[in-house]
Formats: structure tokens, C-alpha cells, sequence
């Protein structure tokens, strides 16, 4: 069963991944591994009692266990669901044995067993045979614990998400748990003193006793010869194992598709407004009344500013306010994220636009309005009562500048990432008992997030130079500029989305339609990326993550922090040289992202440039329907 | 122009798709005269929806052309999308309005007037049965006899010259099917033309007046009804045509043996 099950999920991965969306993936996978490097690093690090360093790794995979079980909210349902084997009599057991062993087949659960291998790390270190075992064992038992803890809360949401209370209640947790497994950071701007000094004792009582610290736990007993104090966490861990195992089976049965039906408006319309009545505001109303009906778009709405308000408080805990007046730019930036795949949710649906002449222009700008409409006024807000609550109100132009430029970047890239990044999933009435079955967006959700913090740099830097120069009237010119910017984001990115509407709508339908992208009908066209050698690709995806790294929390980050005077060292190389190489450093990193991103740029230029060059002459059929499209 | 000296509603003319290995549709060409009532058939795969799809726009062909009342669909498009109305097969609508938020929606989006776009939804709502009780629930909730229905709806809603319908009747109960017959009917009876796919060979001798059979993703044989039937029943023709063997003696041998 194990054997038939993996080899139908590596067969259904391999026919899925395709196109620049893969090349996301790879990106995010990349930073999933070097994350995991960064766990085992951890169980290295010299501090003054040994104990600390188990605190601070019982912290990071805490962090770990609770991005597996937020997981299923972002990727949606796992590739093989007990559903597809409903008519199939095999006991639930066996079913949930051989779903578990493909559930371990996965770059994830790889990248996350590295991470976990730092228990194994921190038993070298204590030495000693014993302690070694001990780690090997709890490593794999506590992979089996996070995959298993992961899959019973996919179907806890996807049980909740059927109605709209249910899918804010998702939502909050939702946010709730990516904020602690965002956050987490925050442990480490106190590093140096954690270090020195340990956690305090309640704190280190409390987190010892969460699940995901049992296997540190036992590895460390075992070392001091505890026996006791091995066996037990040990035996738990197995224990609990177990229990998952035998809930999760339990929960394979038929589902329940009972679900509240939401009610449309009765009678006939109003006379609508000259906006309203427009084709444009046909859209935007069609848009709002999705926004608030479907349990999916509910939950879209209501993550990012809980995630956005939760994110800013956290630092009060440490004593620091100074995040707040960021919490409607934070806000707008994940609005965009969980807006980046609206085309793909709405299925085929495409195919009414695709009929009616010129509607791709109304049908873009109808999302932008609504998406704005619903995350504006929620930023702005979020960003006014956070800069006079928190009393940073000298914040004032760093946090205005921020909400427009990130607000008019997200209204721009939602529908040109929506229908450049198109993540099929199927139609919303096929999914409707389990909404959570939507495409995986994260590879859209990153290049927004990607791309909305790039466009805001413009905005950000006439506050850089305000501050540098301490003159109010060149800050206050950064909110200016982020609403010039932004606008003009909105519009070009508006008129980009609807040209490739225009020229690759039969495609993005016939996408949605299969699924994935079927032979000779691919959605890039002729595009550069496509064409590219595997290793020109790689060259290109490299250099780029590389210059966003240098660029954004390598350069900017500390510049600003450096120049607010609000510092803290976290993971910014610049602040932990000396002070006089401190401006050098950021100088440097300022230098790497160039070069990376001309490196990036040159590999695709180059590329685009060889692909316009002419060509052989084709067969005329081909030739001709394409200079129509671009023509169109 | 045809042999009657007319504009086709619809001539298609070597449309042609492969997807990699696999062949869809093979240099089809066929032509719907104006205020015809044109029956496709075919069997499961033949690449029945393939082309219509091709035709209307949704799908880009490899080679040919889809002429709409003369004007080339895929250089012209704006000007032939305006004169079809399509029931495509299966495929999703913006689920979370009602039946009539759909068709004020797309009224405007269409650029109708609010007077003709209320009038004509509350009309079709009401052939379709769709108000009353239905009123207030979302396309999402709705059967899937309701989903052809306002799919019809749809195509009707902006008053085209030509139907593309893609298996119009599965799914429908008999009262509705035998409206949307009479709705048909008086369509082409006014002048204009529908084109219909089917599985259905009864369905098809009922309604039709020209008749396309297609296998294997090119059409076998078209003309008048009685041509293609020449004396034999619609189906015994459609199987030769299409090149099966049923026999009776035919079955699994390992089933209720």
C-alpha cells in the first residue's frame, strides 16, 4: 500500500510542476533548507550553561512544529486525500499507514528532518553513544508527530472553512500561528544576553514541556545518565504518536457535507450609479459580494490584519512599540500575499470574460477597486491608530510613505501576479464541501511579497534622506512620492495584466481547465524564462534571491534602523561589525545587490534578445496567429 | 458564401489541434447556414468540445480559421464574440451571486441599458424557473440541471445571432428540456441559427435540421438530416460512420457470469 501510494504522488508531483511557478518554489525550498542549516547551527552555539542552548533549539522547533501545523492553510489539501480512496475497500488503518508514507515523500518534510537532525547535533556535542541513539530515535518520531499533527489540522480548517464563521475562526488561528512561527525571531534580538544569563526558569519549565522539546529533553537525560527522565519523554513521544495516528485514522471516514448556504439579494436590482452601472462597477460589486460570500475569500480577508496587529504587538512584550505605526503597511503587504492567486480561485469562470468583447480591462480594474476598496481604508486606519497609540508619532512619514507604497504596489500586482503566477485548483463548484482544496499559491503569494517590498523602496528613500539630513519637509516628500509611485503601479500593472489577459486568455483558461499546463499549450508564450537552459535559470533564480537578501534585510533594514536610531542586531551582519565598518558593511551589501540584480537582468535580457532575433520562417498558420496577438 | 448565395452563421474551415502527442481535433471543417439548426454528434472523445471551443474563441487553434457571420473570430474578435452566445460544457460561472445578480452583472458588463438588462433577466429567470424560490440562491448551491439553465440563460441574455451550445440538454429535467426546445425553435424560426452538440441521436433527429457526425477529431460526414440518415436510423448511421461494432454477444466475461 506505502509502495502504490508513493509512486502515485511522486507521478501526480511530477505532471504538476511546471513554468516560473516552480522556480518560486525552488526559491522558497532554498530558504526552507538554509532555515534548517540555521536549526543545526543553533545546537553549536557557545553559551554559558549547556541548558541554554537546549531553551533556545526547543524554541526554533516549536517555531517548526507550528509552521507545519499552519501549513495546510497556505498550500491547501495534501496531493493524495482519503477521499480518492472512499470506494476502495481497504480498512481505514491501512489506508492512514499507507497515506502517512507518502505524506513523508516531499521536499518539506526532507527540509524539515535536517532541521530536526539538530537534536541529533546537540547529542554529538553533549557526547557519548547513548545520547546519539536516543536523538536518532525522537528525530524521527517527532517527524512522524509534526506530518501527522499537520494533517489532522488541514482537516480541522478544512472541516471550519465550509462557513464564513468558521473560516475566521480559521483565519484568526491561522494568523495567530504564523505570527508565533514569524515571530520567533524576536528570541533573538535578546540572544546575546539569552546567552549569557539563560531563559528564565518558568519560561524554560514551560517550553520544556511542549511536545516538540521532549526528544531535546530525553537526549539531554540521557547524556547525565537520567533514565528516567529519558525514557519518560521518549515513551511519550510515542505515545502521542500514536494517539495522532489513531485520531487521524479515525477522522479518514466519509465526510460530513453539511455546510450553511449563504443568500443572494431578492427582487431586481436598483438603478445603479453612473459608477456602479458601469461595466468596470459590474465587476467591482460582483467582486465585493465574493469578498464577503465565499468562506475562502473571508479567510483571505481577515489573516492579514489580524496577522498585521498581532506581528506589531508582540514587540510591546519586549518593551518596544516602535513596530506599531507599521501595522496598515503590514496589513496591505500580506493583503496583497493572500490576493495573489484571485483568477486562479475563480476557476474557469474566466471563460465568461474571454467571451464578451473588451471586458479584460473592466474585469482587471473591477478586482483592483475592490481589493483596494476592502484593504485601504483597513491600512490606513491600521496605520493611524498604530502611530498615535504607540506614540511614535516622529514615525509618522516612514509609516505613510510604507501604506501607500505597499497599497498601490498590492492593487497593481494582485491581478498581473494573478495572471502571470495562475495556481489552477479546481473550480469553486466542485470544491465547495472543502474550500481549503484551492491551488498552492505560495508561489505567487512570495513574488508579491517580493515584488510589493521592491516597488516600495522609491517611497522609503526620500525618509531615508529626510532623516539623514534631519529635514522634515524631504520625509514628508516620501509620502508623496509613495502615492505618486503607487498610482503608478495601480495603472501600469493594470494595463500589463490586461495585455496578458488579452493575448494568453484561451491559455490561462485551458490551464484552469486541465489543471496544469498541457503540452504546446503553454502559458509563457515564447517567454525568455521558459527557453532559458536549466543552468542559465538557475544563474538568473540565484542571483535574484541572492540581491533581494543583500538588498532588503542585508542593506536597507539596517540603514533604516541605523538611521531611526532604533537598533537591533537580529540577523543584520551590518549592525554586529564594529561601529566605523558599520556604514562600509551596508555600503557593501548595497554593491552585492547590484551586481546580483545586473547578473539577474542580464541573464534574462540576454535571453529575451536571442528569442527576438529573427527566425527560420515557421509554418504560416503559427506565424500569423501570433503577430495578431501582439498586434491585439 | 454558401451555395444559397448566404453568409454562413458559422464556417469552420481546417481547424486543427494537437496537444504534444495526442491529436484533438483534425483539420475539421464544417458550415452552419444561416437559420439552421445544426446537430453535432459524436462519440466520447472525438473532439467535440475541442472545437467548438475553438470556434467561439476559448481554445487557440493550431491552424484554421472560425468564420462567425463572415468576420474571422480569432482576428476580429470583438466583433464576432458580440454575435454568438455560448453554452460551454462543465465550466465554472462567478459562483457567489444569484442567478439574476449574474445576468445584471453581465448585462452591464456587456454595456446593456439597465431597462433591457432587468427586463430580459426577469424573462429568463422565469422560463428557466429560476425566481421563485431559487431567487436568493448562489450559482454555487445550485443542481446541476439549475447550472445548465442559467448557462443558457447567459448565452441568450445579449440577443445573438448564432447559439454554440455544447451538450445543452444533459442534465435537464424533461419539463424544462421541453421549454428550452420550444425557446430554440423559436429562435431559429426568427432568423437565427443554433448549433448544438449531443450524444443524444434522438434528440438531435427531433430538432435538427443539418447534421454533423464527428469521430476521431474530424467530421465523418455532414449534411441534411435525412442525407446523412439515408434511410437507416441516425444512430445505425452515426456507428458505421464512426466505425464501432456492437454486438450482442459482446460484454465482460467477467461480469454477472
Amino acid at each position: 500500500m506505502v509502495g502504490v501510494l508513493i509512486r502515485m504522488k511522486l507521478a501526480v508531483l511530477r505532471r504538476a510542476s511546471t513554468g516560473s511557478r516552480a522556480n518560486w518554489a525552488v526559491t522558497g525550498r532554498l530558504l526552507g533548507v538554509l532555515a534548517a542549516l540555521g536549526t543545526c547551527g543553533m545546537a553549536t552555539l557557545q553559551t554559558t550553561s549547556p541548558s541554554t542552548v537546549l531553551d533556545l533549539l526547543a524554541v526554533v522547533l516549536a517555531i517548526w512544529t507550528l509552521g507545519w501545523m499552519a501549513g495546510p492553510a497556505w498550500v491547501g489539501e495534501p496531493v493524495l486525500r482519503a477521499e480518492h480512496f472512499a470506494l476502495v475497500p481497504v480498512p481505514r488503518g491501512k489506508l492512514a499507514a499507507g497515506l502517512l508514507g507518502a505524506a513523508f515523500v516531499g521536499t518539506t518534510t526532507a527540509v524539515t528532518l535536517v532541521a530536526f537532525a539538530s537534536t541529533i547535533v546537540f547529542a554529538v556535542r553533549l557526547g557519548g553513544v547513548l545520547p546519539v541513539v536516543v536523538a536518532v530515535l525522537t528525530t524521527l518520531v517527532e517527524l512522524t508527530v509534526v506530518v501527522l499533527l499537520s494533517r489532522l489540522t488541514g482537516r480541522m480548517f478544512g472541516a471550519l472553512s465550509r462557513s464564513r464563521v468558521g473560516a475566521a475562526t480559521t483565519a484568526v488561528i491561522t494568523a495567530v500561528m504564523l505570527v508565533v512561527s514569524s515571530s520567533g525571531w524576536i528570541v533573538f534580538t535578546a540572544i546575546d544576553s539569552v546567552r549569557n544569563t539563560g531563559f528564565s526558569t518558568t519560561f524554560s519549565t514551560v517550553l520544556r514541556a511542549l511536545p516538540s522539546s521532549w526528544g531535546l529533553v530525553a537526549v539531554d537525560a540521557a547524556a547525565r545518565h537520567a533514565w528516567g527522565l529519558t525514557v519518560l519523554p521518549l515513551a511519550g513521544l510515542v505515545v502521542l504518536a500514536a494517539v495522532l495516528f489513531v485520531a487521524w485514522s479515525r477522522v479518514l471516514g466519509p465526510p460530513r457535507l453539511g455546510r450553511p448556504a449563504v443568500l443572494g439579494t431578492a427582487g431586481q436590482p436598483a438603478r445603479a450609479g453612473r459608477f456602479l452601472g458601469s461595466a468596470t462597477g459590474s465587476v467591482y460589486i460582483k467582486e465585493l459580494r465574493t469578498w464577503t460570500r465565499s468562506p475562502l475569500r473571508v479567510q483571505n480577508l481577515l489573516v492579514p490584519p489580524v496577522f498585521a496587529v498581532l506581528s506589531c504587538l508582540v514587540p510591546l512584550a519586549f518593551g518596544s512599540s516602535v513596530f506599531l505605526p507599521f501595522a496598515g503597511a503590514l496589513t496591505a503587504l500580506m493583503g496583497a500575499a493572500t490576493s495573489a492567486n484571485l483568477y486562479g480561485q475563480d476557476g474557469t469562470a474566466l471563460w465568461l470574460v474571454l467571451l464578451t468583447p473588451g471586458a479584460e480591462e473592466n474585469d482587471v480594474r473591477g478586482r483592483q477597486l475592490a481589493w483596494m476598496a476592502l484593504f485601504g481604508p483597513l491600512s490606513v486606519v491600521l496605520a493611524l491608530l498604530g502611530t498615535v497609540l504607540s506614540g511614535h508619532t516622529e514615525l509618522w512619514p516612514w509609516a505613510a510613505a510604507g501604506t501607500a507604497g505597499v497599497l498601490g504596489a498590492g492593487a497593481g500586482l494582485v491581478p498581473l501576479v494573478g495572471v502571470t503566477q495562475l495556481a489552477p485548483g479546481p473550480d469553486p463548484h466542485r470544491s465547495r464541501y472543502s474550500p481549503m482544496d484551492h491551488g498552492d499559491a505560495t508561489g505567487g503569494a512570495f513574488a508579491v511579497l517580493v515584488g510589493a517590498l521592491a516597488l516600495t523602496v522609491p517611497a522609503l528613500v526620500p525618509v531615508i534622506v529626510g532623516t539623514v539630513l534631519d529635514n522634515a519637509e524631504v520625509k514628508a516628500a516620501g509620502v508623496f512620492v509613495g502615492v505618486v509611485t503607487g498610482m503608478t503601479y495601480w495603472s501600469l500593472c493594470a494595463r500589463a495584466a490586461r495585455r496578458r489577459l488579452v493575448a494568453k486568455g484561451p491559455e490561462l483558461l485551458a490551464l484552469m481547465r486541465a489543471g496544469k499546463e498541457l503540452p504546446g499549450q503553454s502559458v509563457e508564450g515564447t517567454s525568455a524564462l521558459k527557453t532559458m537552459s536549466k543552468g542559465r535559470q538557475r544563474l538568473l533564480w540565484w542571483s535574484f534571491g541572492i540581491g533581494c537578501i543583500a538588498l532588503f534585510p542585508q542593506a536597507l533594514v539596517p540603514m533604516a534602523m541605523k538611521l531611526s536610531g532604533h537598533v537591533a542586531k537580529v540577523w543584520f551582519l551590518a549592525l554586529y561589525v564594529p561601529g566605523p565598518w558599520q556604514w562600509p558593511t551596508i555600503a557593501f551589501m548595497v554593491l552585492v545587490a547590484a551586481v546580483a540584480f545586473t547578473i539577474a537582468a542580464r541573464t534574462f535580457l540576454g535571453q529575451r534578445r536571442r528569442l527576438r532575433a529573427p527566425a527560420p520562417p515557421v509554418e504560416n498558420g503559427t506565424e500569423t496567429r501570433e503577430s495578431v496577438v501582439r498586434a491585439g | 458564401m454558401d451555395s444559397t448565395g448566404q453568409t454562413p452563421a458559422l464556417a469552420i474551415a481546417g481547424l486543427h489541434k494537437t496537444f504534444g502527442d495526442h491529436l484533438a481535433v483534425r483539420h475539421a471543417e464544417l458550415t452552419v447556414a444561416k437559420g439552421s439548426f445544426y446537430g453535432l454528434v459524436g462519440p466520447n472523445g472525438a473532439g467535440k468540445t475541442t472545437m467548438l471551443s475553438m470556434a467561439v474563441g476559448l481554445l487557440r487553434p493550431d491552424e484554421g480559421t472560425s468564420l462567425v457571420f463572415g468576420i474571422d473570430l480569432w482576428q476580429r474578435p470583438d466583433e464576432a464574440k458580440q454575435l454568438i452566445g455560448v453554452l460551454p460544457d462543465g465550466l465554472a460561472m462567478p459562483e457567489q451571486l444569484t442567478g439574476r445578480e449574474l445576468l445584471t452583472y453581465l448585462g452591464r458588463v456587456r454595456g446593456m441599458d439597465h431597462d433591457t438588462v432587468t427586463a430580459r433577466a426577469e424573462e429568463l429567470l422565469a422560463v428557466m424557473e429560476l425566481d421563485g424560490d431559487s431567487e436568493r440562491t448562489l450559482i454555487i448551491d445550485y443542481s446541476t440541471g439549475m447550472r445548465k439553465k442559467i448557462g443558457l440563460a447567459c448565452a441568450l441574455l445579449h440577443g445573438p445571432k448564432l447559439l454554440v451550445l455544447d451538450e445543452p440538454f444533459e442534465a435537464i429535467d424533461p419539463v424544462s428540456a421541453a421549454k428550452l426546445k420550444v425557446i430554440l425553435r423559436g429562435f431559429v424560426a426568427g432568423g437565427g441559427s443554433v448549433v448544438l452538440s449531443s450524444h443524444v441521436m434522438a434528440l438531435v433527429e427531433q430538432l435538427c435540421d443539418t447534421v454533423a457526425i464527428m469521430g476521431r477529431g474530424t467530421i465523418l460526414a455532414e449534411g441534411p438530416v435525412d442525407g446523412v440518415r439515408m434511410g437507416r436510423t441516425l444512430e445505425e448511421a452515426f456507428v458505421e460512420l464512426v466505425g464501432a461494432e456492437v454486438s450482442a454477444a459482446e460484454g465482460l466475461s467477467w461480469l454477472a457470469s
